[in-house]
């Protein structure tokens, strides 16, 4: 039993300045320390191995043994993870806790290592918390504020699908000239967790911020089948219980990084921030929602249909839930 | 070690460079675990050519073939000899302003290299230039483009390091300009030697106006491909696509000279420069793949600069490492291995994010036309079929003034950050 | 055998070449449509961004075998030039073989790695990866082919006789 871990993610190698690397810093040391160094854990960071989407498929060919994937890279390997784009679902950052943590997390699990076959998925970790829409041309502050604003979205259908279903329009744009299209004005907007706004300095380009907190996408944590089926049964619960620190580490420096000045804090310094009612969420809910849930019937099975009930039966009870009563 | 010992053997012997990258790293992935890691390979190879950006070069390709094609380079190159054709190296001279005047419609070097070496490198061979100084004094030019912003590599370097892209672009001025000047001056001290020529007489008013007049067509492309990307219109890549489509609309509608079957061939040979340049690229994936498994770009880093850490001297490790490793490595890898290892160091030293990153981003640019392994080299090389060592060897002069004048902005942070300062980025 | 080999990678290159003109041709006129797109149409079609990085591989690794038709791959010779001609032919013989075997390498392991893109989804007209895949083995293959056909054509002569230029 034993062996390395070359565990590879897209993100920054300071634990301290992204979840990503913190989670990976906080995985590597427990399972080193906990197994006795029978298990060691090499982290590649900022993309030095390939994209997400090939991390994933060296994970499965087992070149490497872990990555930490976004929605959008699993979406080729298995595209039933669109069903976490159900927009306006969240009430809060921790309704996102419970439902990943509890029973749809473990269908969701389940479902991807029954798609995949050669991999084992150990948790969902923060990629730095909701979705925000930023533009160029007005305060964003109820559903009619969207119309004719043009919004660059990933090659993602579900992500167009809702755009337009708000009144905007969608344009997908590769990454690489976004900030350069914000400048020139090739586009209006586009949308991003905080801190990514704030890290690809989207201030400097954009005067206005809207927190929709429409969409939640938390990576998905996964580990080559054949090499966690060599492991011994108590490497293997040492690797769980270290997954799900490196999970709790993720989301408290997702919390902590939206409200320093690399999030939200040092935003609304440089751009107007505005925060949605009640009203204007259900609405906005109301207006997107079932255009979703069209796309969804339309382009995948019975068995993401399936998926998404269970997640909408999940979400609501975790927004019903109350901390601490 | 036998990776690096393959290629070396290789390039000396004559094999493409593509190629010989290719089998480096294949001989790395055996060495590495045997059949193990041999997989790995198509996935590089296709990943590493999947990125939209990259489209910029096949259409500044084709743009210039077209250009070259139907006729509206011999009309820019007319008008630069009526202006500066007196002086002697006067398209050597025009080449190097064009360069500064294309930067702001383009944020890559390859880009500059593929038009110029397809438009004004044959203009100054026509004009009695030797065909490898043309290719020197288009490669020296070519890093303004991504000096001036907009850039490619800063865009890259700022969303990869946390770093104010504006700023970024605020501090490439400065450097992009000196640059022009500078090798505008190699060109004046080596006129002599290299014989540059010039024409017998000055042109009259009346000819400068009838050229200006005939060439209006040709001065209004740069107009409009700016006017493109700032108008909102097209992404800097996309601007590469209208600067087909004027292209195209002139050679049909107005000069009437873009016939079907020459268009055909400018469509082969774009993708044929195309693939060339791209199949360093992909090959460049496998290698670069095996280096970041085996650690050892970070390797190299940690044992420099265990050697001193003053200031200065950490300073000129950075620079010497980047170079060093640039004349093998493509830059953008370079800059997601090496930028998140060595920017912590500068921040230990004291140095501004900016400057820093304008220190990175020139050093970068500089790699771009370094031997064996420099994209600008390879562009025209190919596009001109000149061979690689002979334009290395006239950019000698040109190199040397480049890397000096990344020292003194490396060493003299006041000038560096001049312009990032009086706009805010910076303190 | 030379003769036939000569004949061969012409004709073959010929019928590569229409295919890349083709292709580049896609590659512009999905650019433009991208722009005419958000500029004037708003249609919002999901797909120009993605399918122009798709054609721009396919057009360039098919070139690739162009180039290697034309020997346009630029390598340097100036340590070459020092041998005498019979040990320099020899050597870019063994270069040949050397190039051919990674294009096999190419070839063979891109075989699984096209297959592997059947269960990938494009995110475009609801294909799989695969048909985009593909371009590595099919340009690997023809890579190979050519390589070949060149080795025998030129038998390492190609330095002291440079296939003709294209005027510059
Ligand atoms: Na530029
Ligand atoms: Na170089």
């Amino acid at each position: 039993a034993g062996g390395t871990i070359k565990f590879g993610h897209d993100n920054k190698t300071d634990p301290f300045e992204n979840p990503a690397h913190a989670c990976t810093a906080v995985f590597s040391n427990l399972v080193q320390a906990g197994t006795n160094g029978s298990v060691n854990v090499e982290v590649f960071g900022s993309n030095q191995l390939g994209s997400a989407a090939e991390h994933v498929q060296q994970v499965r060919d087992g070149l490497i043994q872990a990555t930490l994937t976004s929605t959008g890279a699993l979406a080729s390997y298995y595209p039933r993870i669109d069903v976490l784009n159900l927009p306006f679902a969240f009430a809060g950052n921790e309704a996102t806790y419970k439902v990943f943590d509890g029973d749809f997390g473990k269908a969701l699990a389940a479902d991807i290592e029954a798609s995949l076959g050669d991999v084992v998925v150990l948790g969902f970790p923060d990629t730095g918390g909701f979705f925000a829409v930023t533009n160029s041309q007005k305060p964003i502050a109820n559903l009619e504020d969207f119309e004719g604003i043009r919004i660059r979205t990933m090659t993602l259908p579900s992500h167009q699908t809702i755009i337009q279903a708000l009144g905007a329009e969608a344009y997908p744009l590769s990454w690489g000239e976004v900030y350069s299209g914000l400048q020139t004005g090739v586009i209006d907007g586009q949308m991003n967790p905080v801190p990514i706004i704030s890290f690809a300095n989207f201030s400097e380009v954009q005067k206005y911020l809207t927190l929709t907190n429409h969409l939640f996408s938390p990576y998905t944590f996964m580990i080559n089948r054949a090499f966690y089926e060599g492991l011994s049964d108590e490497e293997r619960a040492t690797l769980h219980a270290a997954a799900e620190n490196c999970v709790t580490a993720s989301r408290g420096l997702s919390r902590i990084i939206e409200s320093s000045e690399r999030g939200l804090a040092g935003l609304m310094d440089a751009m107007e921030v505005t925060a949605l009612d009640d009203a204007q969420r259900e609405a906005m809910a109301a207006a997107t929602q079932p255009a979703f849930e069209g796309h969804v019937n339309e382009n995948l099975d019975e068995k993401a249909v399936e998926l998404l009930t269970l997640f909408k039966a999940e979400v609501a009870k975790a927004n019903a839930e109350t901390y601490l009563d | 070690m036998w990776a690096g010992l393959a290629f070396v053997l290789l390039i000396l012997f004559g094999m493409p460079i593509g190629f010989a990258i290719g089998l480096a790293g294949v001989v790395g992935l055996i060495d590495m675990g045997g059949t193990q890691f041999l997989s790995i390979g198509p996935s590089k190879i296709f990943n590493g050519l999947n990125i939209f950006p990259f489209l910029a070069m096949p259409f500044f390709i084709l743009a210039g073939e077209i250009m070259n094609g139907i006729g509206i380079t011999n009309r820019l190159v007319k008008l630069a000899q009526v202006l500066v054709g007196r002086f002697r190296g006067g398209l050597a001279h025009t080449n190097m302003l064009a360069s500064v005047f294309f930067a702001g419609l383009t944020g890559s070097a390859t880009a500059d290299a593929a038009a110029f070496g397809r438009t004004l490198v044959p203009a100054m061979v026509k004009e009695g230039y030797k065909r490898d100084y043309a290719c020197a004094v288009t490669a020296a030019g070519s890093i303004i483009g991504p000096t001036i912003p907009p850039s490619g590599l800063m865009v890259v370097y700022g969303s990869l390091m946390g770093v104010s892209i504006a700023g970024l672009f605020a501090a490439g001025i400065l450097p992009g300009l000196v640059i022009c000047l500078v090798c505008m001056t190699v060109i004046v001290i080596g006129g002599n030697r290299e014989n540059l020529p010039k024409a017998a007489r000055g042109a009259t008013l009346k000819e400068v106006w009838s050229t200006f007049v005939s060439s209006l067509t040709a001065l209004a492309m740069p107009i409009i491909i700016l006017g493109g990307i700032l108008g909102g219109v097209v992404t800097p890549t996309e601007a590469a696509s209208i600067a087909v489509a004027y292209a195209v609309f002139i050679g049909v509608f107005v000069y009437r000279t873009l016939k079907l079957k020459a268009f055909y061939q400018m469509l082969v040979r774009t993708a044929r420069i195309t693939g060339v340049i791209f199949v360093i690229i992909a090959f460049a994936g496998i290698l670069g793949w095996w280096m970041s498994f085996e650690r050892i770009p970070q390797l190299i880093a940690e044992n420099v600069l265990s050697l001193s850490d003053n200031r200065y001297a950490v300073i000129a490790i950075i620079i010497g490492l980047l170079l060093l490793v640039g004349m093998v490595m493509d830059i953008t890898a370079i800059l997601i291995i090496l930028a998140p290892v060595l920017v912590p160091l500068t921040e230990q030293v004291g140095l501004e994010p900016i400057h820093a990153g304008i220190i990175f981003v020139l050093a970068l640019n500089i790699s771009l036309m370094t031997p064996p392994v420099g994209a600008c080299l390879f562009v025209l090389s190919s596009v001109t079929g000149e061979k690689l060592e002979r334009i290395s060897i006239k950019l000698m002069p040109f190199l040397i003034a480049e890397i000096s004048i990344l020292f003194i902005f490396a060493f003299w942070e006041d000038a560096a950050l001049l312009l990032p300062r009086f706009l805010g980025f910076a303190n | 055998m030379q003769t036939w080999a000569r004949l061969a990678s012409a004709r073959i290159n010929t019928i590569t070449e229409a295919v890349v003109a083709l292709l580049m041709l896609l590659l512009v006129l999905d650019v433009w449509l991208g722009v005419v797109d958000r500029y004037y149409f708003h249609w919002q079609l999901p797909w120009p961004e993605v399918m122009a990085r798709y054609l721009m591989i396919w057009a360039a690794m098919l070139a690739i075998s162009c180039g290697i038709a034309r020997r346009e791959h630029i390598g340097l010779t100036a340590f070459l030039n020092l041998w005498p001609k019979p040990f320099q032919r020899t050597v870019l013989v063994v270069m040949d073989l050397l190039a051919l075997s990674l294009f096999v390498y190419v070839l063979w392991f891109g075989l699984s790695f096209a297959h592997s893109g059947a269960s990938r989804q494009a995110m475009i007209f609801g294909l799989s990866l695969e048909p985009f895949y593909a371009a590595i083995p099919v340009s690997a293959a023809l890579c190979s082919v050519q390589l070949a056909l060149v080795l025998v054509r030129d038998l390492g002569t190609h330095l002291e006789f440079p296939t003709e230029e294209e005027a510059v």
